[in-house]
């Protein structure tokens, strides 16, 4: 690029090469971090003890180091051959979205919990007088709550790795970040503004979900009456 | 295949011990501009919460908005935005630093307390941790409840004092589960000072790192030292949770 | 003569230190209706619990037809699917519409088909007089509207036995009389039941058999007659007189009280 960039190119170059990029790793990452979160939640609430303790192991862990760490140990401590079977061009990808997840994992492990446990005790009471077993119970009533009453911190935790995501400009992923900076390189004069357009096109994504879902569902669950156990 | 390290890892991880002086400014580099980050985001915090509680709708909603955006956007971005700004604007950047300079175990450790990029990095810090301390805050303070204003104000007091004396006391012991929460992980989001060069914990890793190549080892060491500083702040905020605690509240 | 649905024989439970049943034992007949009624602590509700094995008993045995509760092996589901319950707090499962409240034991249970257990559902809703308002969330309903909701639901299970705890308690006045009539007329019905109450008229009205609770032991029972004309323990002839002046049979407020009244 010889010439100058005007606003309108750099928000559409962020867009174009940046957004793809991010919206990867933050959906590839959450699914992830769904997944194992998820097992974790219920290795804490009903597993044996043993699994707890690694369960509560792992949570510690990831939640006291940065994902900076994390990334740059998966991206470049480990040999490469750990990753043998990921083409070399989606590595730096691949391990991001590694990061991303089993970070998640344990922030949604406590998003899920901590649902579960506000769903009211009397609901699962009913449920195992009407002869329900305790896993029946399970699926059709406190977890169907429980998922209602996880939507307004989970909307929190989306946002959280949607900005996280930014961090893969450290290992030279193509986000949104890097496209921002790569996009003016040669004109200081615009790095500034291009960080300013690279924060809008974040706000973008994470404010109308957080405010709208995460407020919305809120107000949604007080009307049904749901939870406060 | 990995199993070729195994037999070197003590190896590895003493090398990179050998380095102390390296991590140890780090981590104080990094305790620093935590502390000062915490410390000026929670009198930000503070104002905006109350801004936000108390105040007429036009500053209630700036602040809200600044809230809404500083949560809405990744620290990458603000930081970088900050630091560019000199660049972008033109203006000339002066290079000048406050040092600490200290002998330990017969190493020579400087510490650069306060420079051009450090300043930005505790601004950026501050002003993004202010935006979430401002939410916690805001929380503890609605859930004093009206009715507390309202008997200060019936004894007299203005507003102000009202909050100040009655209000505030109640919110900050109510806060304190919420807070510590970003106390303790406030740490790890220092780690962006490595994007515009000062040397916290993270970037005298890396440099360890060009200096020995003993990539897993060093960040291994790098977030064992997280993990502690984060653990013990956790620990210490939970014990003085427990010291003031007041029944009922 | 009628066949014996529940046996309860000699039922122990403690929590920590505290000792809330001491060997309580009783039978239920087919179609009888059985109100436990006594002071608040005395281990009702955790009797209530103790027969369905909500809350297994420390010693004792529950019989349902025959079939011991207790036993080692014995699918319990199968068993509580037989035994309907009524909570005081209601318990409607709040994501669920008032039909499908009903219907869902029926389904997940039962194993009847969507068709097979709505339709039931409905019918223990017209039971309940709750028809108009099946498609509605128990969050729109008054307290009354979702006691009677968890009453079609015990019944739809078409149960041995269905229990009831304090069923009114936490209900305004005004909506406790829906909710009796409704019990009033399932029992009339010839459906076995065992109410935790102390909604005396109802006791009076329709219950076979009245029973006591104190400090964990069958103090006292009789059919309602005796406890209204004579009952013999003191501590039942305190506690009805509570409740007298709780539910205002006024002529005794008007005399003056004595300091018995007020412990």
């Amino acid at each position: 690029m010889s010439e100058i960039p005007d606003i309108s190119t750099i928000f559409f170059y962020i867009i174009t090469r940046g957004l793809p990029a991010t919206l990867l790793l933050t959906a590839i990452g959450l699914l992830l971090g769904l997944l194992l979160g998820l097992s974790l939640a219920l290795i804490r609430l009903y597993g044996i003890k043993e699994l707890q303790i690694i369960a509560n192991a792992y949570e510690k862990l990831m939640r006291g180091i940065p994902l900076l760490v994390l990334i740059f140990i998966f991206a470049f401590g480990l040999p490469t051959e750990f990753f043998w079977y990921i083409d070399p061009l989606f590595r730096p990808v691949y391990t991001v979205i590694l990061a991303l997840g089993l970070r998640s994992a344990a922030y949604q492990s406590q998003i899920f919990r901590g649902a579960i446990l506000s769903v009211n005790p009397g609901q699962m009471e009913a449920a195992r007088a009407l002869g329900m077993s305790d896993i029946k119970a399970f699926r059709h009533i406190i977890f169907p709550q429980a998922l209602r009453l996880a939507l307004p911190s989970w909307s929190n935790e989306y946002a959280i790795v949607i900005k996280d995501s930014s961090f893969a400009y450290a290992v030279g992923v193509i986000e949104m970040t890097r496209a921002g900076y790569r996009v003016s390189s040669g004109f200081p004069q615009l790095w500034s503004l291009s960080m300013a357009i690279v924060a809008i096109c974040y706000f973008l994504f994470t404010y109308p979900i957080t405010r709208f879902v995460g407020e919305g569902q809120s107000k949604k669950l007080k009307k049904l009456g749901m939870g406060g156990g | 295949m990995i199993f070729q390290n195994i037999p070197e890892p003590i190896d590895e991880l003493i090398r990179v011990l050998g380095y102390w002086d390296y991590i140890f400014s780090g981590f104080l580099i990094t305790l620093w501009l935590y502390g000062c980050a915490l410390i000026l985001g929670f009198f930000l915090g503070l104002f905006l919460s109350i801004v936000r509680t108390y105040g007429n709708r036009f500053f209630s909603t700036i602040a809200t908005a600044y809230i809404d955006i500083m949560r809405g956007t990744p620290l990458i971005a603000q930081l970088l935005l900050i630091y560019f700004l000199p660049y972008s604007l033109n203006i000339p950047i002066s290079a000048w630093s406050f040092k600490a300079n200290f002998v330990m175990f017969d190493k020579n450790i400087t510490l650069i307390l306060l420079d051009h990029k450090t300043m930005i990095s505790i601004l950026a810090l501050s002003l993004n941790s202010g935006a979430y301390q401002a939410e916690y805050l805001r929380g503890s303070l609605m859930s004093v409840g009206s009715g507390q204003l309202l008997a200060a104000q019936s004894v007299g007091m203005s507003r102000l004092a009202g909050i100040r004396h009655i209000v505030l006391p109640q919110a900050l012991r109510r806060v304190i589960p919420a807070w510590s929460n970003e106390a303790a992980y406030l740490p790890k989001y220092t780690v962006v000072v490595y994007f515009i060069g000062v040397s916290d914990l993270f970037s005298e890793g890396y440099y360890i790192v060009s200096r020995t190549f003993l990539t897993l080892a060093t960040f291994i060491v790098i977030a064992i030292v997280f993990l502690i500083l984060i653990s013990i702040i956790s620990k210490g905020l939970d014990i003085l949770h427990e010291k003031t605690r007041i029944p009922g509240l | 003569m009628n066949k014996l649905v529940l046996k309860v024989d000699n039922v122990w439970k403690s929590y920590k230190d505290l000792q809330v049943l001491k060997g309580i034992s009783f039978e239920v007949l087919e179609g009888e209706v059985k109100v436990l009624f006594g002071p608040s602590g005395s281990g009702k509700s955790t009797l209530l619990r103790c027969i369905n094995m909500l809350v297994p008993p420390d010693k004792g045995n529950v019989f349902l037809r025959g079939q011991n509760l207790n036993e080692h092996g014995v699918n319990i589901n199968a068993m509580r699917a037989r035994i309907g319950m009524v909570f005081q707090h209601f318990n409607l499962f709040a994501h669920l519409k008032a039909v499908d409240n009903v219907s869902i034991g029926l389904r997940r249970v039962k194993g009847l088909s969507k068709e097979d257990a709505r339709e039931k559902a409905f019918n223990a809703l017209k039971s309940v007089k709750m028809m108009k308002w099946a498609d509605h969330y128990p969050a729109q309903l008054s307290g009354g509207q979702q006691q009677r909701v968890g009453i079609a639901r015990a019944l739809a299970m078409e149960p041995d036995v269905i229990l009831f705890d304090e069923p009114t308690s936490a209900l305004d006045p005004e909506l406790i009389g829906e909710v009796l009539q409704v019990m009033l007329d399932i029992a009339k019905a010839g459906t076995t039941m065992i109410v935790v109450t102390h909604e005396m008229g109802f006791a009076r009205a329709v219950s076979s058999e009245m029973i006591f609770l104190g400090d964990g032991i069958i103090e006292e029972r009789g059919s309602p007659d005796h406890f209204f004309t004579n009952p013999k323990s003191e501590r039942v002839k305190h506690f009805l007189r509570q409740l007298d002046i709780l539910y205002g049979s006024h002529e005794k407020l008007l005399q003056p009280l004595d300091e018995e009244d007020f412990k």
